[in-house]
């Protein structure tokens, strides 16, 4: 057997051969794909969390620009502030009361509208409405129907008998009735979701536990809803994020009172950021809520992690 | 996870790197240096000689974009300067137009300070005059100072020109001036049988007032709801400083610290807002709320228009609105004086002209601005606007502001007892909170420990302008 000397020709036809393999072409191929997505993320959304987080670490503001290198001063400060907590704290009752509700009645009305008929139809396009109208007219059309004296809540409580009661300026009240807003505003959104995983699950679970004897609260239990997990998982990670960030309803409705008690984290980073000119208190406050929101997600996938599959 | 977790660490590490090199400074003023302004000054000076046609052959349409606020009768007003100031000097202005953005009143701040921090190639805005302090110290305001003789700056008010300025130099004039008094519905004040003081040396106190309030709460269905209030303190449906901020300044004798509202150095706050006079005052705040429930806890909009409240603390503004809705002398109104606990106090309160850094009409603007805050561009502003102007001449030519006319009580409490806002450049700050604190009495909170975490929340936020009047 004789050996044939490689020259470098053939080496660099073999490189290539093997940068141009199916494989790679396959990988190529795809990159292509998320290429703009890339591209719009990078520039829309890492790049403004790489600005917030060295404008978090400076005396910054809108007007001032840059001025002195303070280090993790802000982020300190934030320990301390009572305010920063108590704006943490309304957050996080704003997000554990309206996600749970939420999903729940979205759960509830994908059910019982899942099936073809004119009259779900009409009833899913009505809860579904609200989700493409726009949240600053929701907002003020809402705070005008809370209105003690002028609004239709309390002219209908007044026609039952019930005297007139304070919503939005009652601080026990305020946040439940933004709540509540909220949850109409969204039902529609997490219901089309949920519905489309129900629909997704094949029938034949369905009807072999029927055979079997099952009866519609163990269908549900052991075979609807294990087979749910990952599109819950979607709806619950994506309305903790999206609640976390609430702002136009509290913007336009109370302005964070009264007593602070609608004053949610996001509103009470937009007043130092615009209003009291401390950029880089807002963005260390923003960089903080980024990362509690990164851990919460985190924790809820694995609590939504399924090994189910089909 | 594990490599998801790297990738984070990396990123936090990456970011606090980045975060301690030294970012490029924003540049976000503009010096506009001396040869410039006196270059403009020559431009402006006014050219009678000049002819409409031949004046500027050759110039480019300018279009002067002005951020305003919401409002119709003063953009109509600003339409027809424009249309005046396109034919002066022989037309030398025939080439500019303007364009206009509109705001409400509590997006105007924020919209300038970001638009003028992002570059936008602003020409003209709309400040209101506690703001004037802020965007000097700032420096988002181009300075006008030299380019008013001190002649041209005893045309207006001294209080408007004190609003205007910034450590002594006026950054823009005045576009008007106001004063609240409590103007009444008439109707309603005969049937309860009172008669409110005609002079201003008569005024009613806060308790004699209250009487009166409460005399025109009318419950007359008795649903537990008045189906007429005694009085809705303030424009709008929110609780700013200009109206709110009387009660506790009037409180205090003046020269006191009370009346004053804030220390000499314009950053402190405790000892002023949370003092024991305005604790009281602020009481009396709170009863009218939830005491003797003279006025809604939660504001009806246009209330006093809509015949729903019987006094209304108010400029003289109102007349304009209660012409347009219910048509010319349809509206029974009266006016009095402000109540008052130990002072009379009225704020005043102007609106000023300011041009942007950001600007690349100076010329034009600087000119523009010039006509507007002249004798002939506030009368056109005052046939549309109706509210107190800023040009004191103007009162010799309205008859209303006459002796015995029927907005002079506003001209003479404005000469009387008129006292500018707080002047600093955290009143954005302070409003923001004292706003904050009004909602929170309002809705039944403990007075003495909502002023003193005000305060001291206030002087927080204030102290990154520590020695701005030095």
């Amino acid at each position: 057997m004789t050996t044939v000397p490689i020259s470098s020709t053939d080496k660099e036809t073999s490189f290539l051969a093997r940068l141009w393999s199916p494989r790679n072409r396959y990988y190529f191929i795809a990159f292509l794909f998320i290429f703009p997505a890339l591209i719009n993320f990078s520039i829309f959304r890492y790049l403004p969390i790489f600005a917030a987080a060295r404008s978090s670490l400076w005396q910054y503001s809108l007007l001032g620009g840059y001025r002195d290198f303070i280090g993790l001063q802000h982020y300190e400060n934030m320990m301390i502030d009572p305010y920063f907590w108590k704006s943490m704290k309304v957050t996080a009752l704003f997000v554990l009361m309206k996600v749970p509700i939420q999903v729940v009645l979205s759960l509830v009305f994908a059910i019982l509208l899942q099936k073809e008929t004119k009259t779900s139809a009409v009833v899913r396009s009505a809860i579904f409405t609200p989700v493409v109208t726009s949240v600053v007219v929701v907002s003020i059309i809402w705070a005008m129907m809370y209105h003690s004296q002028l609004g239709l809540i309390n002219s209908m409580l007044s026609a039952f008998g019930i005297p007139r009661q304070i919503f939005l300026s009652d601080p026990d009240r305020a946040l439940p009735a933004m709540t509540a807003m909220m949850v109409w505003k969204d039902l529609g959104f997490s219901m089309i979701i949920i519905m489309a995983g129900l629909k997704g699950i094949p029938t034949v679970y369905r009807e072999a536990a029927i055979v079997d004897g099952a009866k519609p609260w163990q269908i549900m239990r052991h075979i609807t809803l294990p087979l749910l997990k990952r599109v819950l998982m979607f709806v619950v990670v994506t309305q903790t994020i999206f609640s976390f960030q609430n702002f136009v309803p509290v913007y336009v409705m109370t302005k964070g009172g009264p007593m602070d008690a609608t004053k949610v984290i996001v509103y009470y980073i937009y007043q130092f950021g615009f209003l009291f000119q401390d950029m880089g208190y807002a963005s260390a406050m923003s960089i903080v809520t980024l990362l509690i929101l990164l851990v919460v997600s985190m924790i809820q996938m694995r609590l939504f992690r399924t090994d189910v599959e089909y | 996870m594990k490599q998801f977790r790297l990738i984070v660490s990396g990123l936090i590490m990456a970011s606090l790197l980045l975060g301690a090199c030294q970012p490029e400074v924003v540049e976000v003023i503009k010096e506009v240096p001396v040869e410039k302004i006196v270059e403009v000054e020559k431009i402006v000076e006014v050219d009678s000689n000049a002819q409409s046609l031949d004046a500027d052959p050759d110039k480019n349409p300018v279009t002067l974009k002005f951020l305003a606020l919401s409002d119709d009768d003063q953009l109509n007003a600003w339409r027809e300067q424009l249309a005046e100031f396109q034919k002066i000097d022989g037309g030398k202005w025939s080439y500019v137009d303007l364009e206009f953005e509109t705001i409400p009143f509590r997006e105007l701040f924020p919209k300038i300070e970001a638009s003028v921090a992002a570059g936008l190639p602003w020409d003209l805005y709309q400040a209101d005059g506690p703001d004037m302090k802020h965007y000097g110290f700032n420096r988002v305001i181009f300075d006008m100072n030299d380019l008013f003789t001190a002649e041209e700056k005893a045309q207006w008010f001294p209080q408007s020109v004190e609003e205007g300025s910034f450590r002594g130099r006026l950054l823009g004039p005045p576009i008007l001036q106001s004063c609240s008094l409590m103007m009444y519905n008439k109707d309603m004040t005969d049937a309860a049988g009172i008669n409110p003081p005609a002079a201003l040396a008569d005024s009613w106190t806060m308790d004699e007032a209250m009487d009166a309030w409460v005399k025109t709460t009318l419950d007359n269905d008795g649903d537990g709801v008045p189906d007429q209030w005694g009085v809705r303190w303030g424009q709008g449906t929110w609780t700013g400083d200009y109206e709110a901020g009387i009660f506790r300044r009037s409180n205090g004798v003046k020269g006191s610290d009370t009346w004053k509202g804030m220390g000499d150095d314009g950053v402190t706050f405790r000892g002023f807002v949370d003092s024991d006079e305005s604790v009281e005052a602020h009481q009396f705040y709170q009863d009218m709320h939830q005491k003797q429930k003279v006025t809604p806890v939660e504001a009806i909009p246009e209330i006093f228009e809509s015949r729903i409240s019987a006094f209304m603390i108010t400029p003289d503004n109102r007349i304009g609105a209660l012409n347009r809705i219910h048509g010319e002398g349809n509206f029974n109104w009266g006016v009095t004086g402000i109540p008052y606990f130990k002072t009379q106090v009225c704020h005043t309160g102007s609106w000023h002209y300011g041009i942007s850094p950001n600007t690349e009409n100076l010329a034009e603007a600087v000119a523009f601005v010039k006509y507007a805050s002249s004798d002939d561009g506030a009368r056109i502003f005052y046939k549309y606007v109706r509210q107190l102007p800023a040009n004191i001449g103007l009162f010799n030519e309205l008859p209303e502001y006459a002796e015995g006319g029927s907005q002079r009580l506003w001209l003479d409490a404005m000469n009387d007892f008129g006292i500018p806002r707080i002047g600093t450049p955290g009143y954005t700050e302070y409003q923001q909170m004292m706003s904050e604190a009004l909602q929170n009495i309002q809705a039944g909170g403990d007075i003495p420990e909502i002023l003193g975490a005000t305060a001291g929340r206030i002087e927080g936020l204030v102290a990154k302008y520590t020695g701005w009047n030095n």
